[in-house]
């Protein structure tokens, strides 16, 4: 049989270059059985762990959809989606304009140490850790803090940010885009970077001008860029946990409590297993069906991941 | 063509002057007057007024701070779990990525595709399990359980293999006259040649080690194992929350917050030359 030969050599060939790299398996084993470990048996884990009653003892029960039916129930849980969602969209968009807004500002900028330390400065807040984030906003909200002195001087009332309801959704907004801010003007800007400079060239002998170059050339340029930035933070849209964490109160909680907060507070401090994972799975197929809607939107554009 | 025919009208380069003075401003102001605080003594710290510069200087919260929560330790677990956890990421994602890079491994595809799609699922929702299984390997209080927790991730893996494989392959043709092993080959040409992805890496690695507050938060309830953030945590909770039993003054909260950030601004200036091509490199061809 003339067609059974390539394919029996095929093998073989597969079979040398295995025995080749044997030793190269070996060192990807350790690394392969990490993913399987921390990856992916917790996946299999949680949802094994939201169709049982797990309880202190350590033993377990089927009992199929319970956890799920007692999870649409709780209002807790309804309203993290909600939170969950106008938290993540509002930081989104706003920090999607303003990154925008500030990678094309200081692309225009000629003096390369003002470009730089403006940049510096915009990208610290990314760097640095929720809690420091949210301890220094809770001292500028604070009754004594930086924005009720500047009120006070402006023959204002002092006003309780962080205790009134009304305005925790908007600082948990606010705050999400003054950290995120510089990270995402540097995606933008290294792809500003990244244009082929003949389409300058070509638009300034056309005599174009430099606004009509930035609405022609740049913006064009960046969708592959936005498209990615707009993917990634839809991917973590109902995964804010340290924010919510750390400047959450009493007082506003209902307001910002984000589904993996809601995940933590009844999975480990509760402890109710059962119905942290059936809401873990709840959100994992919401993320996956939003990012999945998302690229077939996006389809046209080439993403970057 | 003059350069300066290349440039925005006078109105728009002026609005875009003011865009950036707010948004700098937004950013530089709180932070300074958050050094300011900290820098203040205890009773000027909490006296209304906007504070820019320290109205009386002092470093007493510094000292009161680091008395009261005894911050040597915490200061130290962060140090050992961020720079340990941060070198062996590095070095696993490096191994990884030149293994993968090789394209007549057979089942190379399907590897890749095992270690992608955990970048696809969100792994902070898995928390639950995670804490179960922390606690079934004994985790839970320890070194390793922080260290080990998120020890690799797709994404620096395939960061690095981006990385590599922008380096032309003549250049590694010619060094496997001179060098007959990989190994050689490894560490006396990829690595040296890949400075910004392996420094990129490594930063990011530090910094999310660094930063991390949910899986401390989760498997360490002893406070000699305390980490940074949970410290911070704590004090700022105290400070939000009325009870105030224990009361803490402002200028040591800021204190202790100013400490957790030198690292990382340390961390930043060392790396700061190679970031910008190394995330440009990783993003562009991912």
């Amino acid at each position: 049989m003339n067609s059974k030969q390539p394919k029996f050599h095929k093998i073989s060939r597969t079979w040398k270059l295995m025995k080749k790299y044997r030793f190269i398996y070996l060192l990807l084993i350790p690394l392969l059985l990490y993913f399987v470990i921390f990856s992916y048996l917790p996946l299999f884990m949680g949802i094994i762990q939201s169709f049982q009653k797990t309880t202190l003892m350590g033993t377990s029960t089927w009992i199929g959809f319970d956890n799920y039916k007692e999870l649409f129930k709780n209002k807790d849980f309804i309203n993290s989606i909600i939170n969950g969602f106008i938290i993540g969209t509002g930081t989104l968009c706003l920090s999607f304009v303003l990154s925008l807004i500030l990678a094309l500002g200081l692309n225009e900028l000629s003096n390369s140490k003002l470009k730089s330390s403006i940049q510096t400065t915009t990208y610290l807040p990314h760097l640095f850790s929720w809690t420091v984030v949210g301890g220094i906003w809770i001292n500028i909200l604070s009754p004594n803090g930086f924005v009720n002195n500047l009120l006070k001087s402006l023959g204002h009332q002092s006003i309780l940010f962080m205790s009134e309801s009304k305005y925790a959704q908007i600082i948990m907004i606010l705050t999400g885009a003054w950290k995120g801010i510089g990270y995402t003007a540097v995606l933008f800007m290294a792809s500003i970077v990244a244009i082929n400079p003949n389409l300058f060239e070509a638009a300034q002998i056309d005599s174009a001008s430099r606004w009509r170059q930035i609405r022609k050339i740049i913006i064009p340029e960046l969708k592959p860029t936005m498209a990615t930035v707009l993917i990634l933070g839809l991917m973590g849209l109902f995964t804010n946990f340290d924010q919510v964490f750390v400047m959450g109160n009493p007082a506003i909680i209902q307001k910002i409590r984000t589904p993996l907060l809601f995940i933590y507070e009844n999975g480990i401090s509760r402890f109710n297993i059962g119905l942290a994972t059936a809401g873990a799975v709840v959100i994992l197929i919401l993320t996956m069906i939003v990012t999945f809607l998302v690229r077939y939107l996006l389809k046209g554009e080439h993403l970057d991941v | 063509m003059s350069k300066s025919k290349n440039q925005l009208s006078k109105p728009i380069k002026l609005l875009n002057y003011l865009m950036l003075m707010i948004l700098f401003l937004s950013m530089i102001v709180p932070m300074i007057n958050i050094i300011s605080i900290a820098f203040s003594t205890n009773q000027a710290s909490m006296s209304p007024g906007i504070s820019l510069i320290p109205k009386a200087f002092s470093i007493e919260g510094f000292t009161y701070i680091w008395k009261k929560e005894n911050l040597w330790r915490p200061l130290f677990n962060s140090v050992f779990v961020s720079i340990f956890g941060a070198f062996l990421q590095t070095f696993l994602s490096a191994i990884a990525a030149y293994i993968l890079m090789k394209k007549d491994l057979p089942f190379r595809r399907f590897i890749l595709a095992f270690i992608m799609i955990t970048m696809m699922v969100p792994g902070e929702l898995t928390l639950v399990s995670i804490y179960t299984l922390n606690k079934s390997l004994g985790f839970i209080n320890t070194y390793r359980g922080l260290i080990i927790n998120g020890l690799v991730s797709g994404f620096s893996i395939i960061l690095l293999k981006n990385y590599f494989e922008s380096i032309p392959p003549s250049i590694f043709e010619a060094a496997q006259i001179d060098y007959s092993s990989e190994m050689k080959l490894f560490y006396k040409i990829c690595l040296p040649l890949s400075k910004p992805g392996i420094a990129t890496v490594g930063f990011i690695a530090f910094v999310s080690k660094w930063n991390s507050l949910m899986i401390p938060v989760t498997i360490i309830t002893d406070q000699d194992k305390y980490t940074l953030p949970l410290v911070l945590k704590s004090l700022v909770f105290n400070s939000s929350s009325v009870s105030g039993t224990d009361f803490v003054a402002p200028n040591a909260i800021m204190a202790a917050i100013f400490i957790s950030t030198i690292p990382l601004v340390i961390a930043y200036l060392i790396a700061q030359k190679y970031l910008v091509s190394g995330m440009t490199i990783g993003s562009i061809k991912g």
